[in-house]
């Protein structure tokens, strides 16, 4: 059905009054690139300004960048990648397989539906009020602590639960989770299911067939996943803020910090990183998809 | 065969406890966001002694009027620009012979962090064009978050449409405007409609652009996270607040995600 429309265009010539494609596909583009790609290129560019008196010097210097090292700035930036990766991959390790099990176990359409449907409503779910409920969870006095010492598992309350890097992790861990699962589960649910069958036919195992059928062609949605992942982890703010408590600085509150000090180059030098990381990951999803994307697919999964 | 995977239960089983762990970290915070709205102290961990003071502090208390207004104007303005330009913009990728280089550049902000881009555009608009940031900038900021949702959604509804329904209709005599009013745009309506949706919800509850484009404009998410992050005594009203956006939403995107995937 939708292959077709893309495919073979209509044979007659036929318009729309004032909404011909092509004048407003490029009116979008040229709005679009002004307001998402320009900035981006400009506030990388900035990075290589300096601020005197609070103007900025429009003279090319890597004074930025070298204080980056100076003033320690490179301690947060690689304590954010900490978090980053070592979140990721809990993501991944969590979502590959319930990504797997949505796609090919499950066998109701409601259920499918159903989870799906769970899993976009934190899209549309104000930020701070979903994070600082985790204070009244994990505080010394929360809930958790309140089950455990009133079972008496423990004497006093644990207080690393909360300002800590356990609770921003665990915030984290949660906010980020439906990303990773959705582009996984878009290509799992695009394999055929015939490969599989033969696989087994051709008495591969389980694990062979994950392995070497599964897991290949798998391979552009777990990029996908690490991409939306990785990347707004890399520039997370606030879970920090809230669960850390002071105690655990990333990336994220020192460009705010950069921004609300109005040292642009700084604020600009830290968001190149984030831009930087993103850059590369594209890079990878593109040759991952390389000649596997049909916009049609996109939505096969979510047509049932 | 599938039954195969379908059947090794221990894998499936294991499989779904992780995902079952995972919604209970986002829903388990939700429900107690609003066990806790009851609470007389939500901070602690006690939901006892229940009370409905925070409701009744809440509908006394007029500070968070003006912003909850604005949010509910930025949203609706930016609900139908988003309907109108993905209506254009996805009926143009479905006729265009290549459209993967548009689709790429108009899904780039999904890729974006919030901050990243608020960040960028606020030394964009701010510093390099010296303008006054204000409702405008937020609007930019939120079209940039909410347009690549509803593109998604307007694409599902594009992608399925015939075209040889307009060639019929002009073999019948039809004018172009006909065609489109009568007979593409009711067939489009879902997707359109949720296009809406989507991008009034994001709209209302966006933080992280909001926060650098904001100017001197208060909306919704920026005064909730200016009570939570300076943990000041109003913090049981915005539980309060958000346990009653949360009673309207939800039901709400549930609905739509029925009509939208699984009713059949």
């Amino acid at each position: 059905m939708t292959a077709l429309a893309l495919s073979s265009p209509p044979r007659r010539r036929w318009r729309l009054p004032g909404t011909a494609t092509g004048w407003f596909t490029g009116w979008f583009l040229l709005m679009w690139i002004g307001v998402v790609v320009l900035p981006l290129l400009i506030i990388s560019t900035f990075s290589f300004f300096s601020m005197h008196q609070y103007q900025i010097v429009y003279d090319p210097t890597l004074a930025t960048w070298t204080s980056l090292v100076d003033t320690g700035r490179w301690v947060v930036v690689l304590r954010t990648i900490r978090f980053a990766v070592s979140v990721t991959l809990l993501e991944i390790l969590v979502a590959f397989p319930f990504a797997l099990w949505l796609a090919k176990g499950c066998r109701s359409a409601a259920v499918r539906a159903g989870v799906i449907t769970l899993l976009t409503i934190p899209f549309f779910i104000d930020a701070s009020s979903r994070i600082i409920v985790w204070r009244s969870i994990l505080g010394t006095n929360g809930v958790v602590n309140n089950l455990l010492v009133g079972s008496g598992l423990i004497d006093k309350p644990l207080a690393w639960l909360l300002y800590s890097d356990f609770s921003v992790s665990f915030g984290m861990f949660g906010s980020y989770f439906p990303t990773a699962v959705f582009p996984i589960f878009l290509t799992l649910s695009l394999i055929d299911d015939d490969l599989i069958k033969a696989s087994f036919d051709l008495g591969a195992s389980r694990l062979q067939t994950l392995r070497h059928v599964i897991l290949p062609l798998a391979m552009p949605g777990i990029v996908g996943g690490i991409v939306f992942t990785f990347v707004p982890l890399m520039a997370a703010w606030i879970e920090p803020q809230l669960l850390g408590g002071g105690q655990v600085n990333l990336l994220g509150q020192s460009i705010q910090s950069a921004l609300n000090n109005l040292n642009y180059p700084v604020a600009a030098a830290l968001s190149t990183i984030v831009i930087a990381v993103l850059v590369l990951m594209l890079a990878v999803l593109v040759v991952s998809l390389r000649g596997r994307f049909k916009m049609s697919s996109l939505f096969q999964s979510v047509d049932g | 065969m599938l039954d195969r995977i379908a059947e090794a239960s221990a894998w499936n089983v294991v499989a779904i406890a992780l995902g079952t762990i995972a919604l209970a970290l986002i829903y388990g915070p939700l429900i107690w966001l609003g066990v806790m709205s009851f609470s007389a102290e939500p901070l602690s961990g006690k939901p006892y002694p229940l009370t409905f003071a925070h409701y009744g502090m809440l509908f006394s208390n007029d500070k968070w009027h003006v912003p909850f207004v604005k949010s509910v104007v930025l949203g609706l303005v930016v609900a139908l620009a988003c309907m109108i330009i993905g209506t254009f913009l996805a009926r143009a990728l479905v006729r265009l012979k290549r459209p993967g280089g548009v689709l790429f550049v108009a899904l780039l902000p999904l890729f974006v962090p919030g901050l990243t881009i608020g960040a960028a555009l606020f030394i964009f608009l701010r510093t390099t064009l010296d303008l006054r940031l204000g409702m405008w900038s937020l609007f930019i900021g939120h079209m940039v978050w909410a347009f690549p949702f509803a593109l998604l959604l307007i694409l599902i509804v594009t992608i399925r449409f015939d075209v040889k329904l307009i060639q019929a209709a002009e073999d019948l005599g039809a004018k172009p405007l006909r065609c489109f009013l009568d007979i593409e745009l009711p067939l489009l309506m879902p997707g359109i409609s949720g296009a809406g949706i989507f991008g009034f919800l994001l709209s209302f509850n966006e933080l992280l652009r909001s926060t650098f484009l904001r100017g001197s404009e208060t909306t919704m998410p920026v005064y909730n996270w200016a009570m939570a992050s300076a943990q000041q005594s109003q913090v049981p009203i915005v539980f309060s607040l958000s346990t009653l956006i949360l009673a309207v939403t939800l039901p709400l995107m549930g609905g739509l995600f029925f009509i939208l995937f699984a009713r059949k």
